[in-house]
């Protein structure tokens, strides 16, 4: 008798089992083509174990995805008030089918990654393109398509909705359900995404940073209405607020995924985990020189200096074709990328210079782009690189449940929430042998070119 | 426009929106973003989607969690069980002051956006977001009632009859925004 579920073994998560038709979608060349995709590009140039791929990734988003569903729509963990709300969660066929479409998604979610991951895909894409897109089109077409649609008897677009939320799948629209299953795996707070690249790009680099008790955390989660956004949600309006709407309307508090009191440290723990992660690698500032020489290269490299957005031609390409690139273009001056390739290859990257300080905010909102600028001038444009990282997501507010059954915001409960420092990043970088007379410059210089920041109107009047 | 320009008028509509009795979570200035952009014709180029509460803008979020880096907001614990409040800093006054032109342009729109979402509760904007998201991104042939059925099934949660207030609202607020600003 052939096997119905099929073992992988993971470092993280020790098995994930997938059953016959999923594996059909483990084993299409969509998700093959993650083996030879790096989840954190060259960051092994600096962390050498962090050569980990996004096809293990997308095994652990999945099995982390398909845990947080069991527990959030375990009937033990939902109100009536959900129940009502949701009435996926209490007719099993449904119940199922989104589980599969959980577990797809979850795993499909990454599909449509460019070669080096996130490195600077803005600029390597047609105008207007994000990956998400592609991962929309492979989802939807071909094999994989075929797979999903007649095999397991799945929409594409509930795979899709569910993949990419409401952020990157905008043209589809959300019932809550589906919003609540988007979150569980690429939501901002407790999403299995986030929650498996901390625990594996950690794990894989040597940084104990990134781990916090997950099995407590999700064990704790619960589908909670959203905390009230204000006093004035208490008292309901005048005569104006009433022409907005009907003044017998219940208020109605959306739900989203929150935590039970117990596991509010555990939360705390992975907010922090995000947090030291982004200061320590995903931010390290030679990992991300090495991504701007890696994105002059491909510039040079590419055909018209950009990725393809046909399927076809994605599924073929892939780190090793890039590498492969990189390593003979290093070698050869007469190749496109010659000296942005020697750099990676050689280790000959370009050095920090300016990194943004507290105080200087306080002179203009764009430090790292007046040294930039000012760099440029004394250096010239080719020896000085400039990289802003400006944070993502929202702050870290979501449903707590105390144990008496009370709903608050966690930041109304949490002091750690509420101190979690932002993390943002601002690096001017110079060709290495002008490193020292750089930091002499800039030391000397600092207070003239940040005052010298052009702030004031770009726009006409009217 | 360029993120300074813009970083002036979110901040801005921040105080303003304070200064009208706003709670100010992030709910309400995703609203009022929303609002003086699609009804008032502000360019701030924000990408909004259907989320909860109506519509709402990843990018937004990510501007508004940058202009706290810089400080140039404060998000502000409030006593358990609500949400935070955002809050200018006295940075954020001095970036305004750099930026009359762009101030001097939209002040008005602005200004009219704060006053007509000041005192509204999360349920309301809403309803009055969505009535908007309808009306200006929706096929339908431009009645009440359809607009009003569009966005009851949109949000279920949102009767038929108090969707037709809120469409009838964005009506009002569309022909004053028109007269006013």
């Amino acid at each position: 008798m052939s096997k119905q579920f099929h073992e992988v073994r993971d470092p993280i998560h020790a098995f994930v089992r997938l059953s016959t038709n999923e594996r059909k979608v483990l084993n299409s060349r969509p998700l093959q083509r993650l083996r030879y995709i790096h989840q954190l590009a060259l960051t092994y140039l600096v962390y050498p174990g962090a050569t980990h791929r996004r096809f293990e990734h997308s095994l652990g988003v999945m099995e982390l995805a398909t845990r947080i569903f069991d527990v959030v729509t375990h009937q033990a963990n939902l109100t009536d008030e959900m129940r009502n709300l949701l009435p996926e969660v209490t007719n099993d066929r449904d119940r199922l089918y989104w589980r599969d479409v959980l577990r797809m998604a979850a795993l499909c979610h990454d599909i449509g990654h460019l070669p080096f991951s996130h490195a600077a895909e803005k600029e390597l894409l047609p105008a207007g393109w994000k990956h998400e897109q592609l991962t929309a089109a492979i989802i939807r077409d071909g094999e994989l398509g075929d797979i999903l649609y007649n095999k397991m008897k799945l929409q594409p677009d509930d795979v899709i909705k569910l993949a990419l939320g409401q952020k990157d799948a905008h043209n589809l629209d959300f019932s809550t359900w589906e919003t609540i299953l988007a979150q569980i795996i690429v939501g901002d707070a407790f999403g299995a995404d986030r929650m498996d690249y901390l625990l594996r790009d950690s794990h894989h680099a040597g940084v104990a940073y990134g781990r916090f008790d997950h099995y407590r955390l999700i064990d704790t989660l619960r589908i909670l209405p959203s905390p009230p956004a204000g006093e004035q949600e208490q008292t309901p309006g005048d005569d104006e607020t009433e022409e907005a709407g009907d003044e017998t309307e219940p208020s109605f508090q959306e739900p989203a995924l929150g935590i039970q009191e117990g596991g509010l440290h555990t939360a705390e723990a992975l907010m922090l985990a995000r947090y030291f992660m982004f200061s320590q690698l995903y931010f390290h500032p030679i990992r991300r020189i090495y991504d701007i020489h890696l994105k002059d290269f491909l510039k040079q490299w590419l055909p018209d200096g950009r990725y393809s957005t046909g399927v076809a031609e994605h599924l073929r390409m892939t780190d090793s074709k890039v590498i492969d690139g990189f390593l003979k273009a290093a070698q050869d001056t007469g190749v496109p990328g010659h000296d942005p390739a020697r750099r990676i290859a050689q280790r000959e990257h370009f050095n920090r210079i300016y990194q943004r300080h507290p105080d200087d905010i306080k002179i203009t909102s764009e430090p790292g782009q007046a040294v930039f600028e000012a760099a440029k001038q004394k250096f010239g444009e080719e020896n000085v690189r400039w990289d802003r990282q400006p944070p993502k997501g929202g702050a870290p507010d979501f449903p707590v449940q105390s144990n008496d059954g009370r709903i608050a915001s966690s930041m109304a409960i949490s002091e750690t929430l509420n101190r979690l420092p932002v993390p943002s990043f601002d690096y001017v970088f110079v060709e290495p042998t002008l490193h020292n007379k750089a930091l002499n410059w800039i030391q000397t210089k600092r207070k003239d070119i940040l005052e010298s920041q052009e702030e004031e109107d770009h726009e006409k009047a009217q | 426009m360029k993120r300074l320009n813009k970083a002036a008028i979110i901040t801005q509509l921040t105080t303003k929106l304070r200064d009208s009795g706003s709670w100010c979570g992030e709910t309400h200035i995703q609203k009022a973003m929303y609002l003086l952009q699609d009804l008032l014709n502000v360019p701030t180029e924000f990408t909004f989607v259907l989320y909860m509460h109506g519509p709402f803008s990843f990018d937004l979020r990510d501007e508004l969690t940058s202009l706290r880096a810089d400080g140039l907001l404060e998000l502000k614990a409030q006593p358990t069980p609500y949400g935070p409040r955002f809050a200018p800093t006295q940075l954020s006054e001095r970036l305004q002051e750099k930026f009359p032109k762009t101030l001097a342009k939209y002040g008005k729109a602005i200004k009219f956006v704060a006053k007509a979402l000041g005192d509204k509760r999360v349920d309301e904007l809403e309803r009055i977001a969505t009535a908007l998201y309808v009306t200006k991104r929706r096929k339908s042939d431009g009645s009440v009632q359809s607009r009003a059925e569009c966005l009851h099934r949109l949000k279920p949660h949102v009767s038929v009859s108090a969707a037709v207030k809120a469409v009838e609202k964005i009506d009002v607020l569309d022909k004053q925004a028109k007269t006013s600003t």
